[in-house]
């Protein structure tokens, strides 16, 4: 009786274990595309967000499929809608991450909330390229996080350099009472600190109130050079306006987050101060990447030749988070290619191979080239928007840092670069 | 000193606009007694027909009383077409909030559909800044401030001094009785529907001016401090909801002027605490009567 059951179950055992080593590892990806899960606000108040941060996942993925897919397999984004509230995300990512087919990638993850998407898109390993700035994963150890963005610290420091380069010794710093913004103190505070800057305020003010008057009028009362300000477009509007209205239309230079750079900022901002302060008293800090390399107009072409991402083309090809995702797809997709299968547990492991440089590695700015050279045995180095891309032991990767200036409603040009090194000091 | 006058004086532009709304939502809850939180999306309506209406090239003012009016006729329709037939079906009160809850999250998705989730401006309407008494003011907040004052009058003339005012009041107290007297108090019902609509829209549209710009949770943004002025104040009362709107207005602008502005709602809100503690009825309340005014 034992021997008749346990025969069979030996039998099945090899079969199993024949196919195990003929097949590739890792699971095996089911019929139809790749999906790359778009992790953002699609609905509510923060619905732009999601605009945007799909934009450079449409144009990864058309041209990962001109060149032929990964694996035989085309490259789909599929929108998560996170509504950029924690209570509807945690529902939302996991009918997400238990319906979606072949959901081996997510990018987005924006900081609203990261606190909850993170940890439930680790726990089903599934690999992600995030956008948020929460510092408290500077050293995560969240094996399938990969963030190619500034924590929300190194942009503060940055800030505060920028305005010491510029000769600003008294600022005062205002930001909205939310974890992407206030994530900039801890770093404006060191900084500001190791620079001999005053700050003269550091305050935080309630989103959406009807007034900022008090506070307006006690910023004024202490004489700062330059503000450092960080809020909705709403709320910037509503607190510029009562600025103005104190100091008889008198604004203070203004440095704030390249996030800003968005057309409800704009619109909000030049409806209530006037075009003229945008363009000549507002800078814009964040990550910096070059804008003259084959990879920058790679990149760019595809968001003009998408219908979706065309007419934002010029507004997110020169800032950093989504250029982020676009890098950080090509170098997730080189991955799957190294790897030979998209199951997150197996590719993983190949993320570092695809951007550490290495002898005799062909160095390569878009997928098509990295395939290319991987079907010929090659080694490769993915050198893509963001110029070359380390990442630490958390898997973080922060580069240099620039100014901007608005130069229309949505585009802007660099007015000053800051090395990533001397803001990684001034965090030391 | 100057800072705390000055502070006091943005406390009571601010609260000029809450009390405008807050009047519009104690007047309703007065005579219906329905929690309609759906007041705060029919303020965003307002908003957005205002938006609309500007774009015509019309006056400020007038888009102000004529969204008002549109918001006032919304908000007959709401009572008509879902509250009225669910009362009489016997739906429970707690089940008209979320009827309203419902409700006001339908309107919102409706502007969205039609006006897009964007931020929107009507742009700069603030006029030229006055200084008097040490408060600096823009004229859009005191000519604001004067239509909350004249429609209170307004109100309180209405109330007290016409057979239509001693009808609402009436329904208010008893509305069986006052139908049993032949009163139509359906038709009071509309007519204070139609009222609190109107503030609610007018509110909308002060609230546009005030902060630049808005979107489509404009009102539910203000919902909840409106609610507060009123409960403040005494439910159902409408003096009370204006006394309510501005110490909420107030107790904002001072505290974030001398403490973190951020947490300028939780001393506002502290504040209400403590005074319906001493007071449960509210400011204007009483114990014998909680609708002193209406009743």
């Amino acid at each position: 009786m034992r021997k008749a059951l346990v025969l069979p179950l030996v039998g099945v055992m090899a079969v199993v274990a024949g196919c195990g080593s003929s097949a590739p590892s890792g699971k095996a990806i089911k019929p139809g595309p790749i999906n790359i899960g778009v992790i953002a606000p699609f609905s509510g108040p923060a619905a732009e967000f999601g605009t945007l941060i799909s934009a450079p996942c449409y144009a990864a993925s058309d041209l990962i499929n001109q060149a032929g897919g990964v694996l035989g397999h085309n490259m789909q984004c599929t929108p998560v809608d996170d509504t950029g509230d924690p209570a509807d995300a945690v529902p939302n990512v996991t009918r997400a991450i238990a319906t979606i087919s072949n959901f081996d990638l997510a990018v987005g993850l924006e900081t609203n909330t990261a606190a909850t998407t993170v940890p439930l898109v680790n726990r089903a390993q599934i690999n992600m390229v995030t956008t948020n700035g929460l510092t408290n994963y500077d050293t995560t150890t969240d094996k399938y996080f990969w963030r190619l963005t500034p924590a929300d610290d190194a942009n503060g420091a940055a800030m505060v350099q920028y305005a010491y380069n510029k000769g600003y010794k008294r600022i005062a710093v205002v930001f909205e009472n939310n974890s992407t913004d206030t994530g900039n103190t801890p770093g404006i505070e060191k900084a500001a600190a190791k620079l001999g800057v005053k700050l003269v305020t550091n305050t935080t003010i309630p989103a959406d109130a009807s007034s900022y008057s008090s506070v307006a009028s006690s910023v004024i009362s202490l004489h700062p050079q330059a503000i450092i300000f960080d809020a909705d477009p709403q709320s910037t509007a509503t607190f510029l306006s009562n600025y103005s209205q104190l100091t008889g239309g008198k604004l203070l230079p203004m440095i704030t987050a390249t996030d800003s750079l968005t057309p409800d900022w704009y619109n909000s901002v030049s409806a209530a101060v006037g075009t003229g302060f945008i363009f000549n008293k507002v800078d814009l800090v964040g990550s910096y990447f070059s804008t003259s390399t084959q990879a920058f107009y790679t990149y760019r072409n595809a968001l003009l030749a998408n219908p979706k991402t065309h007419a934002l083309a010029d507004t997110l090809a020169t800032v950093g988070p989504p250029a982020s995702i676009y890098d950080g797809i090509n170098i997730m997709a080189l991955a799957m290619l190294m790897a030979k299968s998209a199951d997150p547990s197996v590719y993983n492991a190949y993320v570092n191979d695809v951007v550490t440089p290495k002898a005799g590695a062909v160095v390569v700015d878009n997928f098509a080239a990295g395939k290319k050279a991987l079907s010929e045995g090659k080694k490769i180095q993915y050198v893509g928007v963001l110029g070359a891309v380390t990442f630490n032991r958390y898997h973080n990767f922060a580069g240099a840092f620039a100014a901007a200036r608005f130069t229309g409603s949505t585009t802007s040009v660099n007015a000053a670069i800051m090395p990533g090194s001397e803001i990684s000091k001034l965090l030391g | 000193m100057h800072l705390l006058v000055q502070s006091i004086g943005f406390g009571v532009a601010a609260g000029a606009v809450l009390a405008l709304g807050a009047v519009g939502f104690t007047l309703q809850f007065g005579i219906s007694n329905v929690l309609n939180i759906s007041y705060g999306a029919l303020m965003s309506v307002g908003a957005f027909l205002g938006l609309f209406m500007l774009g015509l090239g019309w006056n400020i003012w007038l888009v102000m009383v004529i969204a008002g009016l549109a918001v006032g006729a919304c908000s007959v329709v709401l009572n008509r077409g879902l509250i009225t037939p669910l009362v009489r079906k016997g739906l429970a009160p707690f089940g008209l909030v979320i009827v309203t809850v419902s409700a006001g999250i339908v309107l919102e998705y409706v502007i969205v559909a039609v006006a897009g989730p964007a931020t929107q401006t009507y742009g700069n309407r603030s006029g030229a800044t006055l200084n008097f008494l040490g408060w600096t003011l823009t004229t859009a907040q005191v000519v604001i401030f004067a239509i909350a004052v004249v429609l209170m009058l307004g109100l309180h003339l209405l109330l007290t001094q016409t057979q239509l005012g001693r009808a609402m009041r009436a329904t208010s107290a008893n509305r069986t009785l006052a139908r049993s007297c032949g009163i139509a108090t359906s038709r009071i019902s509309d007519i204070a529907w139609f009222m609190s609509g109107t503030f609610c829209g007018m509110a909308g549209i002060a609230l546009a001016i005030t902060i630049e710009s808005f979107d489509f949770t404009l009102g539910s943004i203000f919902l909840i401090p409106m609610i507060a002025a009123a409960v403040l104040g005494g439910v159902g009362q409408p003096y009370g909801a204006m006394i309510g709107g501005l110490v909420v207005g107030v107790a904002s602008s001072v505290s974030s002027a001398y403490w973190d502005p951020a947490y300028q709602s939780v001393v506002a809100f502290g504040i209400i605490i403590v005074m319906l503690l001493v007071r449960p009825r509210g400011l204007f309340g009483s114990t014998t009567a909680t609708r002193k005014l209406l009743a």
